[in-house]
């Protein structure tokens, strides 16, 4: 009946004639079947089809939103307390800012009449990275300390990447409140805006308290992730010797373990790394190279001590008398 | 393979929530309700006694009360991860709202469908997963079934 138009199901179910009319009462209208309804809602469709959806809108300019009452749930939803003025800067964006600068000279509106009275949350932002960046390495430290100072940026880099920033930024409900040009905002505002929350936050509370709230969100990223998805390693072996010469271990020696369906399209082996004759660890492959590549893979991670074993990382909630965030580790 | 004709995901949890601080996932609800229509009866009890109470004990969340000419009484719950849910609220008494609140506060906003497994954990194994090749002395030559050790 309805052939090629794509039309909504409860049109057809409640009957077209008696759908219901906008929500502005005017006195022109009746209850009766309405012989403009069908060829309506088939241009609508016929529109949608042609068009597409229509571009999605900010939160704020949707039904139902209190600028004032957003932040203040924000602020309480964290378990966190952040002065209000400092917060109103803080979701407050540069391009934002110029955004409504460019309005009102458009508008004729003269800057003194009307000033911005708004700052922007670069200083914030700036403060809140360096402050991420230098916990997070301090933790990564302290949590590793066998990890040489490549793999600590690495960790550290892939946690402050633009990617996972904006992931936990979506979710923890930023988005919404962020004023920026542009919707849906770009992911560099985004970053910058968590940032700014971390400024904020250590300017309201302290630095231990945004370091219980780094780890409460950031580094719970990592779990469930394997070192070598975050840190690329060109050459394990290379880097293992290189660590073995370090801690005068003897070098390792490559041997083959296990083998099965050597001659079939999937074969398997396994290949041992042994120092002195002793089993440092061991790795499987479908080739002896990719096998020898694993092992040596397997072999860092036994000793940066970054296994899928190891002791959890400790996220109870009062951690502050054990937590030191200034150890200088002094192996590597 | 064929798989469900229903969707279906894997037990988890928004963001880690409850590893470090447990953050209440609910962002905010509006309560959509009619002035005078008869299914908007409970609604209004509810507006009445209830939702000062509702909002003071969940300060995390912000609640909207939307009197309009309206059909049908909803409540619209957003979530954290984008998530909208919408409840009628239809006849409901003011104690079945209230109780319907507090479902909707503990969900997370995860998709109610069906979940694969009633379990998740990110380090299955501790002492390393069983393959065919654990626990097999290392041999030099053909491979032969075991012997049993005789002791």
């Amino acid at each position: 009946m309805a052939s090629g138009y794509l039309l909504n199901r409860g049109a057809l179910t409640l009957g077209i004639h008696c759908q219901r009319v906008c929500r502005d009462i005017s006195l022109s209208q009746v209850r009766e079947k309405k012989r403009w309804m069908k060829a309506y809602t088939y241009l609508m469709a016929k529109k949608l089809k042609l068009e597409g959806p229509p571009p999605p809108t900010p939160r704020s300019q949707q039904p139902h939103w209190d600028y004032h009452a957003e932040i203040q749930a924000f602020t309480h939803r964290l378990h966190e307390n952040f002065s209000l003025e400092l917060l109103k800067t803080v979701f407050t964006n540069p391009c934002y800012l110029q955004m409504e600068q460019e309005k009102r000279k458009g508008l004729g509106v003269e800057s003194e009449t009307a000033a911005l009275v708004l700052k922007d949350n670069m200083q914030l932002s700036k403060k809140g990275s360096a402050f991420a960046e230098s916990f997070l390495i301090d933790w990564c430290r302290a949590s590793f300390p066998s990890l040489p100072a490549i793999g600590v940026e690495s960790i550290v880099g892939h946690l402050t990447s633009p990617a996972v920033i904006t992931y936990v930024a979506k979710n923890l409900g930023i988005e919404d409140l962020t004023m920026s040009a542009e919707f849906p905002v770009p992911d560099d505002v985004l970053c910058s805006t968590f940032m700014a929350v971390i400024g904020a936050l250590q300017e309201s509370s302290g630095a231990e308290r945004t370091g219980l709230f780094l780890r409460d969100f950031l580094v719970t990223q990592l779990i469930g992730k394997d070192l070598f998805d975050m840190w690329t390693v060109v050459n394990p072996m290379g880097l293992l010797v290189e660590e073995l010469t370090k801690r005068k271990i003897p070098l390792p020696e490559p041997r083959l373990i296990r083998s099965a369906g050597a001659s079939t399209v999937l074969p398997l082996y396994f290949v041992g790394l042994y120092s002195d004759k002793k089993l440092l660890a061991q790795g499987p492959g479908e080739t002896l190279a990719a096998a020898e590549e694993e092992a040596a893979r397997v072999a860092l991670r036994k000793l940066y001590g970054y296994t899928e074993n190891r002791r959890p990382f400790d996220f109870s909630p009062q951690q502050q008398q054990q937590q030191q965030p200034f150890i200088q580790s002094a192996s590597n | 393979m064929t798989s469900r004709g229903t969707p279906s995901r894997f037990l988890r949890s928004v963001l880690q929530n409850g590893v470090g601080r447990y953050v209440c996932q609910l962002k905010r609800i509006s309560i959509v309700f009619s002035k005078k229509a008869q299914s908007s009866l409970g609604a209004r009890d509810f507006i009445e006694e209830g939702v000062v109470d509702y909002a003071n004990k969940n300060p995390g969340t912000v609640v909207y009360v939307s009197p309009q000419p309206c059909r049908v009484p909803k409540i619209v719950a957003e979530y954290l991860n984008g998530n909208v849910r919408e409840e009628t609220i239809t006849s409901k008494t003011s104690q079945q709202i209230s109780e319907l609140l507090t479902k909707l506060t503990n969900q997370s906003g995860l998709e109610i469908i069906h979940i694969r497994k009633p379990f998740h954990t990110d380090s299955p194994s501790i002492q390393g997963l069983w393959h065919p090749f654990t626990n097999r002395p290392l041999s030099i030559g053909p491979i032969r079934p075991q012997k049993p050790d005789s002791q």
